[in-house]
């Protein structure tokens, strides 16, 4: 197991380097000049002499005059940097935000922070909806209970998350006027304690959350319905019955876990998509996560900023591809996954 | 797995009660405090001036926490001495050409902190603008090529500014470089506003003057000022040292929320005005849902809508009854216009657009009243020259404009004449136009490289009615010009065809500058017809936008590439041949410029917004204007009794 596991994070170093010279040429073919763009809200302020001036610093800083080869090994850290210095992605630089004016790390954990927090409760709800929904739906195959689920599910599959959002928002903040439309704070509120922080960003968070669990709601059921419905139809089951099991016990002991593996991708998946935000969502209710930074990073060309997001979740999807090989040996023992 | 349901109900009850138990009072609902909705998100850089950035909201919040200029624009936007400040300014032409402007501060004057200002705290920042450490902390400052000195200090070649000097613990003086004097708006080189030096560098730097001119001393090194920079660019706290009418007493990054409380040792702006709203909260307004969020109070000010269909949605809000039932309060808005305006360019040095008849055809073709009512949904009007009906010299020279400017009125017929006059009456065989694209025999010269050419067998060049028009994505002017203009029948009857072209603003901006840095075929002249917006700031400088000099065109200067000596004189003496203060000879030159630019018609300018701002009817005496900010007259406001 050991040497799979080492094997595999060879495979992952050289993927990401792949991945990562792959993006940044990609996005240094993108047509744009940064110095420029940098400089043109303030070019109506400069004589040209200090626009010139600021220009050519500007250029010189951020060394686009510079082979792209050249550029991509500065910023992963194999080459020397302007100052002399090796300080890349390998040196833990992740970059420099043209628009925030700050280290992309900096930038990053605010909105990270506000993700993993918003995912978190999303995507236990929506599991902890589901599964059980699926699994009901499967033992209860046909009946009416089942067939409403699937008229629901296949809406919810169907419309656009963003259009559930202005739906949801109109009838829970217009209307019945329950949660707020934006944020994740009471402007201007301050607070006793932690609690009471904690409380207020979970109210804001609240409809968010009901939206991203409502949009996510018929894929997962429709599947672990789909998966129930296989393993309750193998012979196993039936034997399991025969022996006179309990139907519970044939459900969840011998259906469910053999439903588990098809089923175990989607989960881990899931968990691992708690660290990359929505950006409908994010936009739609004025959230700080990842999915609105990264929408911001692209319109704005703040490739470094987008880079090191798309790198983050390069290595999150990488790692994610070896936990769920691993898991699938875990959960099934027919599968050995030390080859 | 009753375990697991059980903590799922857990989860779920805490969610959904979360409403109930949130208690927390709205702000926006409380009489006294303004939550501002801001169009674009907090930055987080609260630098002065723009040494970093030139985020809108950021420079928002640094105005309302930083004052004490010694010059500052008043609710015209003219400069003005500040003198809450100011002691005295002084400026004197020196023989060899240069300027030096003498200032004098006031005594008495404190940051929010209690710490007493002096000039020092007025002169570091011009010295650290000439300063190469300036460079390598990143900033964007050019400082050191306007004052005598400040290039070979940042050259490393003089270890003093000769031209910035403090003469005591209250005065100063800045020389200015003879290449950029006299100038019409020289008051802005004896701007200046203090910063706390300690807070902004470190401890243990100081700016000094031992009769040479000034200069840093102390631990001034990257190292040293780069964690005490960073700390307070991006920092908001109590420990904040500014000195402006608001102390910027928080920001939180996950919430992209600040606030901001009255400093109460502040001593008022340049007419002694003092705040009175205690608080301000600024967050972002997202453009699909603000209607909702003002409705429902998650913010009570919204400033500058610019857009039309905004406007009216902002005017149905203000109308509705229910709306103050639901919030105990309405609200009022105040409207003011635009210093700038949307426009079509044209690419004057090459293709049909280089020709001024043509110019003024295309003006004539499209109904520029009906483009503006429509676009900007009645909350808007047509100018006819460079300028905003918002700028001061717009409002004094109005009556004069309307009599003199050409307006090209709507008229296909009086376009078709003018193009006829102009030549434009060839077929593209070289025979008599009767339909389609009008062609025209063009001299080498002007027919250039232009890719639509076709040279006769008789060896003359005709060049066709055919323009492409650069247009960026998603963008609702270019969508109404396609319809009004380019596929417009009385185009087509004209004899033109525009062929829009949509792309990515960054790719139009390489088109527009022709910038061969980004690739080759930027580099050649491709696009006649480009659609863009611009705003002007209370200075009102062309200087030159319309140069001849290939360096400064290939730096994005003059990029209608209009090559006239003329209208390159006019926007120079405007403000390089006019002393500050002679108002009447500024106007006369403005007037020409304005005159010449109607008749050359570089743009066709469409539309000129009236903008509104919406605020709580509880908010009296708040007044706001082209030039004169929510930061600005927010100190005017009060709250109703």
């Amino acid at each position: 197991m050991g040497k799979y596991i080492l094997k595999r994070l060879g495979y992952i170093v050289v993927v990401f380097l792949i991945v990562s010279l792959l993006m940044y040429s990609l996005y240094n073919l993108i047509p744009s000049d940064p110095a420029r763009q940098e400089l043109e809200p303030q070019r109506r302020n400069m004589k040209p002499d200090e626009y010139e001036a600021a220009y050519q610093r500007l250029r010189a800083q951020m060394g686009l005059d510079d082979p792209l080869i050249v550029r991509y090994l500065r910023w992963i850290g194999l080459w020397k940097d302007m100052d002399g210095t090796f300080n890349g992605v390998f040196q833990g630089n992740f970059g420099y935000s043209n628009l925030y004016k700050q280290n992309v790390i900096e930038v990053i954990k605010a909105p990270m922070s506000n993700t993993i927090f918003i995912n978190i409760f999303s995507t236990i709800l929506s599991l902890g909806i589901t599964i059980p929904l699926g699994i009901y739906c499967a033992v209860h195959k046909g009946k009416r209970f089942d067939s409403a689920t699937q008229v629901v599910t296949m809406l919810g599959y169907s419309i656009p998350i963003y259009i559930i959002a202005l739906i949801f928002m109109f009838l829970f903040c217009i209307v019945w006027r329950v949660f707020p439309v934006m944020g994740t704070k009471t402007a201007g509120a301050t607070y006793a304690n932690n609690w009471e922080e904690f409380v207020d960003k979970l109210y804001h968070i609240t409809l968010p959350v009901i939206v991203m669990t409502f949009g996510s709601l018929g894929g997962m059921t429709r599947y672990v319905r789909s998966a129930m419905i296989d393993a309750l139809s193998m012979d196993y089951i039936r034997t399991a019955r025969a022996k006179g099991l309990k139907e519970k016990v044939v459900i969840y002991s011998h259906a469910w876990r053999n439903a588990l593996l098809p089923v175990i991708t989607s989960i881990l998946g899931w968990f691992l998509s708690i660290f990359s935000g929505s950006v409908i969502i994010e936009n739609t209710f004025s959230l700080n996560g990842m999915g609105k930074l990264y929408w911001q990073g692209l319109n704005n060309l703040d490739f470094e900023l987008v880079l090191a997001i798309q790198m983050f979740y390069s290595i999150v999807s990488l790692v994610g591809s070896l936990l769920i090989d691993i898991s699938y040996g875990l959960v099934d023992p027919r599968v050995r996954v030390d080859k | 797995m009753k375990k697991f349901l059980a903590i799922l109900l857990a989860a779920m009850m805490a969610l959904t009660m979360t409403a109930a138990v949130a208690e927390t009072a709205a702000p926006a609902e409380e009489k006294g405090t303004i939550v501002y909705g801001a169009s674009t998100e907090i930055g987080g850089d609260f630098a002065p001036g723009a040494w970093y950035t030139n985020n809108a909201t950021d420079k928002m919040l640094r105005d309302l926490s930083t004052d004490y200029y010694t010059v500052v624009t008043d609710q015209g936007g003219a400069y003005v001495v500040n003198n809450t400040v100011t002691d005295s300014i002084e400026g004197t032409v020196n023989e060899d050409g240069t300027k030096t402007f003498t200032i004098k501060v006031k005594e008495g004057l404190t940051y929010n902190n209690g710490d007493p200002i002096n000039i020092y705290d007025f002169a570091w920042y011009p010295v650290f603008s000439c300063s190469k450490l300036m460079t390598d902390v990143g900033a964007k400052l050019t400082g050191y090529l306007s004052y005598v000195g400040g290039q070979d200090f940042y050259d490393g070649k003089a270890t003093v500014v000769s031209g910035i000097r403090i003469l005591d613990d209250y005065t100063m003086s800045v020389q200015i470089v003879a290449d950029k004097v006299p100038y019409f708006y020289d008051e802005a080189y004896a701007q200046f506003a203090p910063f706390s030096l300690k807070y902004w560098l470190g401890e243990g730097i100081e700016v000094k003057d031992d009769g040479e001119g000034a200069y840093l001393a102390g631990d001034f090194t990257t190292e040293s000022v780069q964690k005490a920079l960073d700390y307070s660019r991006f920092h908001a706290g109590e420990d904040r040292v500014t000195a402006g009418p608001y102390n910027l007493i928080e920001y939180d990054v996950a919430a992209k929320q600040a606030t901001l409380v009255i400093n109460d040792k502040y001593a008022g702006n340049f007419e002694g005005q003092k705040p009175s709203i205690k608080k301000i909260v600024v967050l972002r307004a997202e453009d699909a849902t603000w209607a909702d969020a003002i409705k429902t109070g998650g913010f009570n000010f919204y400033d500058t809508i610019t857009d039309g269909a905004q406007v009216n949605t902002a005017m149905d809000i203000i109308e509705d009854p229910s709306v103050k039932e639901a919030l105990g309060y309405g609200f009022n808005y105040v409207q003011f216009d635009r210093a700038g305006y949307g426009f079509l360019h044209f690419s004057c040095d090459f293709g049909p657009t280089q020709f001024v008849a043509v110019r003024h055809a295309i003006a004539q073709l499209l109904d520029r009243n009906e483009f503006a009512n429509t676009f900007c949904q009645g909350w808007g009007g047509v100018v006819n020259s460079q300028y905003g009906t918002g700028l001061w010299q717009y409002q004094m020279a109005e009556e004069w404009l309307n009599e003199n400017l050409n307006t090209y009125p709507y008229d296909p017929d009086a376009a078709v004449q003018t193009l006829i006059d102009d030549g434009w009456v060839l077929a593209e065989d070289g025979t008599e136009y009767k339909e389609g694209v009008r062609w025209k025999e063009v001299t080498p010269e002007q027919a250039g490289t232009y890719q639509y050419n076709v040279t006769l067998d008789d060896g003359r060049i005709l060049m066709p009615l055919k323009m492409d028009w650069s247009s960026s994505d998603g963008n609702s002017v270019s969508d109404l010009l396609a319809v009004m203009l380019a596929n417009g029948e009385q185009t087509k009857a004209a004899g033109i065809e525009i062929n829009q072209q949509v792309m990515t603003f960054t790719e139009l901006l390489n088109y527009y500058y022709r910038d061969a840095t980004q690739g080759d075929k930027y580099g050649v002249p491709t696009y006649c017809l480009f659609n863009l917006a611009n705003n002007f700031t209370p200075a009102f400088d062309q200087s030159y936008e319309w140069t001849q000099d290939p360096d400064m065109i290939a730096q994005g200067y003059n990029v209608s590439r209009l090559y006239d000596p003329e209208i390159d004189k006019l926007s120079m003496d405007m403000v390089y041949g006019v002393e500050s203060g002679d108002i009447d000879a500024y106007m006369e030159i403005w007037k020409a410029y304005e005159l010449r630019w109607n008749e050359q018609l570089p743009q066709v300018p469409l539309y000129s917004n009236v903008y509104i701002s919406m605020y709580p009817e509880w908010l009296q005496n708040y007044t706001q204007d082209t030039f004169w900010n929510f930061e600005q007259a927010i100190l005017y406001a009060t709250v109703a009794e």
